[in-house]
């Protein structure tokens, strides 16, 4: 299993390397970038309120980022297989669960990678920034909830991008009847918002995507 | 276990618009048995079903002893694959294709994959997506010997390619098979090709079996015969009668299977004459087995 493993994850990052390294470095980036106006030795400090401001709006990336990743790695870990019709995959001697599971865990071992980048980055953005009294910083929560969100996205895309396109069908149809309903409703003049309902079934807590949704502070009071 | 494949009363359906019903196959260990059919008779979807890629509405198949496709990881680790159509990753490089695919198989023969890469002139840096019609088959006939499975699968494997090519991939077939007695089970349209290397025929057309047969009893077998005065019906032949039509002259063109020597006698009890035999090649005697086959299928619809 081991040697199947390593074989998977081979061909995997020669799919994704792009998607790794661009990923790696905007993780390694943006949490130095969003600590540039803390003091530092050769100049002054930005005032509380307006470095948190920065923190927040720098944070907004973090989900970002780890959608686009978890998006581009699940098309990435299915794309050649799609284009096999499957074949390959199928007719290879384990079971399928095991063959999905492990390209599932080759995707997320290599998204290591921009999840470690984002600590790496945290830490010495905040080692090197001195913070105004009050504030904490919290790099490993911020990488810990950056590497949830990974997985999450992660999760979420590939389960779809290993459907057939009569799955991405049946989604974009449910979606599609969501709208519809909502408009015939607004139309009708009936007081219902089922966009309000999803955004609170998914996005927040104890919601699946609740994740994407939180604070993203890198420092905060 | 005498056979490598049995399959008994299956039935699949795709839609409404093709099925394969009751096909019973049974492909002999050490056999070379050749699949021959027309395009859309269902021999990809037969190939698939034995692979376990597709379950079938009834019946049962079994490969290699094991019942499919329930089995299929255990049985899919004795059987090199060679589909109709190179379905691997344009990216990778037939040596990262060699690699990956020796880390799903236990009994991977990293020599012999050596020395067929050699044997095929292939470039291991080369992208699988340049490789030229024929290199891509040797490869995939490569991946499939290098397995060292019991049983090969070949989905038209020499399908569209120039006679040197073909000539390769039979020859290294063939000395796969004297050194490990393996089955091959080998679909094709390219008659004159089975006719080789094959020592088992089967033959199907629009989802249903017409016949199975060792190549040596299909082959001489299968008679074009001119008989003159024969009664309008017959029965209890000791052959099969095929085509039975008029011809511009006196006298009737018939075709028979399962012809043996001295069957001329059975006309003299007619007050009929057989008034030539005439030997019919594989490709002949599978065109009138299709012929025969439509004729009656016709006749019942």
């Amino acid at each position: 299993m081991t040697a199947m493993f390593r074989a998977i994850l081979y061909i995997q990052w020669k799919w994704s390397h792009l998607i790794i390294v661009l990923g790696t470095v905007a993780g390694f980036a943006i949490p130095l970038l969003s600590l540039q106006g803390a003091a530092r030795a050769d100049r002054g400090a930005l005032q509380t309120p307006e470095l948190l401001r920065a923190v927040q709006s720098w944070g907004t990336l973090y989900p970002l980022l780890a959608t686009a990743l978890g998006l581009l790695m699940a098309i990435a870990a299915w794309a050649a297989d799609h284009r096999g019709r499957h074949i390959h995959a199928l007719t290879l001697p384990l079971e399928r669960w095991r063959y999905v599971l492990l390209r599932f865990g080759a995707g997320f071992v290599l998204l290591a990678a921009p999840i470690a980048a984002v600590l790496i980055g945290s830490s010495l953005a905040v080692l090197t920034a001195t913070l105004p009294p009050g504030l904490q910083a919290y790099p490993i929560g911020l990488a810990v909830r950056f590497a949830l969100a990974v997985f999450v996205a992660y999760a979420v895309f590939f389960a779809v991008s290993a459907g057939t396109a009569r799955t991405a069908g049946i989604i974009l149809a449910a979606i599609a009847a969501i709208i519809l309903v909502q408009v015939v409703a607004g139309i009708a003049n009936i007081d219902l918002n089922l966009f309000g309902v999803a955004q609170t079934v998914l996005l927040l807590g104890p919601g699946p995507l609740a994740v994407f949704t939180a604070r993203w502070m890198l420092v905060d009071v | 276990m005498n056979n490598a494949i049995d399959i008994e009363r299956l039935h699949y359906r795709v839609g409404k618009a093709f099925e394969i019903k009751d096909l019973d196959l049974h492909i002999p260990t050490g056999s070379i048995y050749g699949f021959l059919g027309p395009n859309g008779s269902g021999k990809t979807t037969t190939i698939r079903l034995i692979l376990g890629l597709l379950r079938p509405l009834s019946g049962r198949i079994t490969v290699l002893g094991d019942p499919m496709p329930e089995q299929h990881a255990r049985v899919l680790g004795r059987i090199g694959y060679v589909p109709e159509q190179p379905h691997l990753d344009g990216t990778l490089t037939v040596r990262e294709l060699i690699d990956f695919q020796s880390a799903f198989y236990p009994r991977w023969d990293r020599t012999r994959a050596d020395e067929l890469v050699q044997r095929f002139e292939l470039d291991g840096d080369q992208l699988f997506g340049r490789l030229s019609k024929g290199q891509k088959a040797k490869l995939m006939i490569l991946l499939a010997l290098a397995q060292c499975g019991d049983l090969l699968v070949l989905d038209e494997p020499t399908d569209g390619l120039d006679p040197v090519v073909r000539r390769d991939i039979l020859s290294a077939l063939l000395t796969y098979v004297s050194e490990r007695r393996a089955t091959i089970f080998i679909s094709s349209h390219l008659v004159h090709e089975l006719e080789r290397v094959c020592d088992w025929v089967a033959v199907m057309d629009n989802g249903r079996l017409i016949t199975e047969a060792p190549m040596e009893k299909l082959k001489h077998g299968t008679k074009r015969l001119i008989v003159t005065g024969a009664p309008g019906e017959i029965s209890n032949a000791p052959f099969r009668v095929l085509i039975r039509e008029a011809t511009n002259g006196a006298g009737e063109n018939w075709v028979v299977g399962d012809w043996e020597p001295g069957m001329t006698s059975f006309f003299d009890g007619l007050g009929a004459t057989v008034r030539d035999v005439i030997d019919l090649d594989l490709e002949d005697g599978f065109v009138e087995l299709l012929r025969s086959f439509r004729t009656k299928a016709g006749g019942r619809a």
